[in-house]
């Protein structure tokens, strides 16, 4: 799934429209660790890789829906903490990260002498998603579009290009990094900058903002030195 | 009147009028046949009022059907309504009866459409025996449950799932809600209508004859529950938090809902609600007819904070309604209203009268507070809980149907 061509980079922008996983709800982390041995796989991405882009204020506390709901319902912060340090984006393989949640579970059952249980309605529902995908107005012929048009890119613009993307192509690369790979070699130094970014754990005005910040400092920098564009 | 997508585009913005037109773009020409029971009244069809005409701006050819029934089909729905909702209730062979006669009666009627429709939505109980009685159906059926149904009666679900479990997807509005059944269900959150009289703006004359008609003083702080005379709802614990002000802030409450007169149990908590008032003058009790949207309107517009002290609720539209008119909302920790209400910016969820109060307190002796809240809760409605964005989720799931539900959906 290109996002560009010769008619340059086509920003896209995404909503995500939620079904439920087929599997039972938890209420505990036995029950818990049961179903998440057999969910599909877009079931663990969804819980993991998508709590992102769902509407929200606050800085959550935590990264991902298991370490979430283990803070807030089971009220057990050390689960939570444990979960939440997980970055999907270091596994190779949505079975190398199942195997590490089910390792932090299987750790933390044999820690404690009973199981902790979810208040009456707070079960944890297991669901997926579909990504739907929009055109939008916003297209980058060079370099120098990028640092102008980001500001004006939707956070789920942001979400689709650069997290998404690294489940959808080969080379598990944001599409920003992979388009800007295809110009002269001075723009090396911003994508480097863009493979440093620990998006992980940024929400994603964050990562916008990280995102605005670091190809400015580029350009500006480059605009003075070799006048880039 | 009818509204017209430029006339949402002036509160949406050209953006996601644009979404809407690329995912409609795929279903351009599809016949969509929404069925449910009536056409007058009630959340749902509230919805088709307004989705059935944008539907038809977008290309599709989108009807609305209603099944007719005597006063037997419509009490056994009414048993299935209670049912699904976890109520204590008796069904009988011949209510099932009434029920299927009732509904093969309307199927005689609407086969031909029903059959010949590229998508058909069943929304409720009501009609979904009518996907039994189409045999020969070439599109995809789609039950769409509104109903809180997390913990429904065992015999009532035992029925509706024999007759919804062979369709092709199930909506329904939260993950709780949500029934293991054979086939993808999606989870779409309901919606306001921002042009409905409910919604739409109002001049402040009409707001203030509606405060003058009520008797209610515009130079006071008014406090509002917009709800049935239900104890979900718990008026009296809104009275009760309305007393722990002790005058304070020279507020007034207003407790206005309806549709206790033919319900034995609404009529009894309205009257503990009188009694707890106490004939406190700052208390305003208002029964008011179903039609008054516009009146509520106003109250909610009016109001400096909107309550919604509810102890168990499905989504609770009355917030988003709130939430929409720039009101900071204390609202009770329970179903939809936790993923509305934020605390510190959307308004503050509360588990207690004391909670309410304390909230309330706060709210009132920061006024600055209760206005930045409600920018953000106005703008959090307009991302989220809007018509347009319901109306996408819809034409998504269709073209998901139709194109097959992989990871990515790419729309247009």
């Amino acid at each position: 799934m290109s996002e560009y061509n010769d008619m340059g980079f086509k920003v896209k922008d995404c909503t995500l429209i939620t079904r439920m996983a087929g599997v039972k709800e938890a209420m505990n982390l036995r029950e818990l660790e049961e179903r998440l041995r057999v969910c599909p796989d877009e079931c663990l991405f969804h819980h993991f890789c998508e709590t992102v882009i769902r509407p929200t204020f606050d800085y959550p506390d935590y990264t991902n829906d298991f370490a979430l709901w283990a803070g807030s319902q089971l009220r057990d912060k050390i689960l939570a903490e444990r979960l939440s340090v997980l970055n999907p984006y270091k596994c190779k393989s949505v079975d190398e990260l199942r195997q590490q949640i089910l390792d932090i579970f299987e750790e933390r059952l044999s820690e404690t002498d009973h199981i902790l249980w979810a208040p009456k309605n707070r079960a944890f529902q297991f669901l997926q998603a579909v990504t739907v995908v929009f055109e939008t107005d916003i297209r980058l012929n060079r370099p120098y579009d990028f640092y102008e048009q980001l500001p004006n890119m939707s956070h789920g613009s942001i979400y689709y290009h650069f997290i998404e993307a690294r489940r959808r192509t080969k080379w598990m690369v944001d599409d920003f990094t992979a388009w800007l790979s295809e110009f002269e070699i001075e723009v090396k130094p911003l994508i480097k900058t863009l493979s440093e970014i620990d998006f992980y754990f940024l929400t994603l005005a964050e990562l916008k903002n990280t995102l605005v910040t670091v190809t400015t400092e580029f350009f500006k920098e480059a605009k003075h030195e070799k006048n880039i564009n | 009147m009818k509204k017209t997508l430029t006339d949402y585009e002036k509160i949406i913005g050209p953006v996601a009028i644009s979404k809407l037109r690329q995912v409609a773009r795929d279903l351009k020409g599809a016949s969509v046949v929404h069925v449910n029971s009536t056409r007058e009244g009630g959340g749902v069809a509230e919805i088709l009022f307004w989705m059935i005409p944008l539907m038809r701006e977008l290309g599709l050819d989108a009807l609305w059907e209603v099944i007719e029934g005597n006063a037997e089909y419509f009490n056994t729905t009414k048993t299935f309504h209670n049912g699904l909702q976890g109520n204590d209730v008796i069904l009988t062979d011949r209510m099932i009866r009434a029920y299927e006669d009732t509904v093969a009666g309307n199927a005689d009627r609407l086969r031909p459409v029903l059959q010949d429709a590229d998508f058909v939505v069943i929304h409720d109980p009501q009609p979904a025996f009518l996907h039994e009685l189409c045999p020969d159906k070439s599109g995809r059926w789609i039950w769409r449950c509104h109903i809180d149904a997390s913990h429904p009666n065992r015999a009532v679900w035992n029925y509706l799932r024999s007759k919804v479990n062979n369709f092709d997807a199930s909506i329904f509005s939260m993950p709780d809600f949500a029934h293991k059944l054979d086939h993808p269900q999606f989870i779409i959150a309901p919606s306001i209508d921002p042009l409905s009289d409910k919604n739409i703006e109002l001049s402040d004359k009409e707001i203030k004859d509606t405060l003058q008609n009520f008797n209610i003083d515009p130079n006071r702080p008014i406090l509002c529950q917009i709800s049935r005379f239900d104890r979900f709802k718990d008026p009296i614990g809104v009275i009760k938090a309305f007393n722990l002000l002790n005058g304070s802030f020279n507020a007034q409450l207003v407790l206005a809902g309806g549709g206790a007169t033919d319900d034995p149990e609404g009529a009894a908590v309205l009257e503990e609600v009188h009694r707890a008032a106490n004939g406190n003058k700052n208390i305003h009790i208002l029964m008011l007819p179903p039609d008054a949207h516009r009146i509520i309107n106003a109250l909610q517009r009016a109001s400096t904070i909107v309550i919604q002290k509810s102890l168990q609720e499905g989504f609770g539209l009355t917030v988003t309604e709130a939430m929409w008119k720039c009101k900071p909302v204390i609202g009770g920790n329970t179903g939809g209203i936790r993923l509305q209400v934020h605390n510190h910016h959307t308004g503050f969820l509360v588990d207690t009268p004391e909670g309410a109060a304390l909230r309330i307190r706060k709210l009132l002796y920061q006024p600055d507070v209760i206005s930045k809240i409600g920018q953000t809760a106005k703008e959090f409605v307009k991302e989220n809980y809007l018509c347009n964005r319901h109306l996408r989720e819809y034409l998504t799931l269709m073209l998901g149907l139709r194109k097959g539900l992989a990871n990515h959906l790419i729309a247009g």
